[in-house]
């Protein structure tokens, strides 16, 4: 912005004229967005992360929640399907171990 | 971008904790050990909540209806060996599979109230669905101690 040194014995229209001429020539920075986001990303970074989480204490509780609840439902579930397969196979074991049809084939 | 990355990994971990706790609590350990030493006698007392008094009825009618099948599967053996005709073989598994059915039924009668039909259902359709593709290979028997 490189304004021109204001004369203050010219005449009004001749400022006039001067400020109706005068146009701002500054440079685009392509990069200025980006930049702008980098800033906001950084001073985001700063905060710590207890005062993060206090500020997004209710999307982090609803998270927390979730993750316990679908961890509870697998595990619980991994374990009664593991059971039932061992169980299922047990079972066959014990049916054949009193079937002569088995027996005699082995 | 360092604090969503900490609270993601924080969600993980808890729901990795929550999982393996979960599957702890939920596993039956003595289940695993049965079928960890292939003991089909101990997976019966678990599973269908024997009392001790009730397995030492079911063990024993299980070692008699052994020798029952001992017989069975020696007959069958015998006519498969001197190439008898299909129907002699059929006829001795049917006989086999009449005397096993009426076993099952004995032991379920056996059983706690509810868990004999549910042990009935569980093994009859096996009888049921038969091939001749031999047994795999666990036991029967309790081990020592049982």
């Amino acid at each position: 912005m490189n304004a021109p040194a204001m004369d203050t014995h010219r005449p009004p229209d001749s400022l006039t004229r001067t400020l109706a001429n005068w146009r701002v020539a500054a440079p685009r920075n392509p990069h200025f967005r980006a930049e702008v986001w980098t800033r906001i990303q950084a001073a985001g970074d700063a905060l710590p992360w207890g005062a993060y989480v206090r500020r997004h204490a209710a999307a982090l509780s609803g998270a927390l929640a979730l993750a316990v609840a679908a961890g509870a439902v697998t595990g619980q579930g991994w374990a009664r399907a593991q059971t039932a397969a061992k169980s299922a196979k047990l079972a066959a074991a014990y049916v054949e171990s009193l079937d002569a049809r088995v027996l005699s084939s082995k | 971008m360092k604090n969503l990355l900490i609270s993601l990994g924080v969600v993980a971990t808890a729901c990795g904790l929550t999982c393996g706790v979960a599957y702890f609590l939920s596993d039956n350990r003595a289940m695993d050990a049965a079928a960890r030493d292939g003991d089909a006698m101990a997976w019966l007392r678990i599973e269908f909540r024997l009392s001790d008094a009730q397995f030492t009825m079911i063990k024993r009618m299980h070692d008699d209806y052994s020798i029952v099948c001992g017989k069975h599967c020696a007959d069958i053996m015998e006519a498969r060996e001197r190439r008898a005709p299909a129907a002699e073989i059929a006829a001795l598994e049917q006989v086999c599979v009449d005397a096993m059915t009426a076993h099952f039924r004995e032991v379920a009668a056996q059983m706690p109230p509810g868990q004999g039909e549910r042990y009935l259902g569980t093994v009859l359709p096996q009888v049921a669905t038969y091939s001749h593709h031999g047994a795999p290979n666990v036991r029967a028997t309790p081990s020592p101690g049982k």
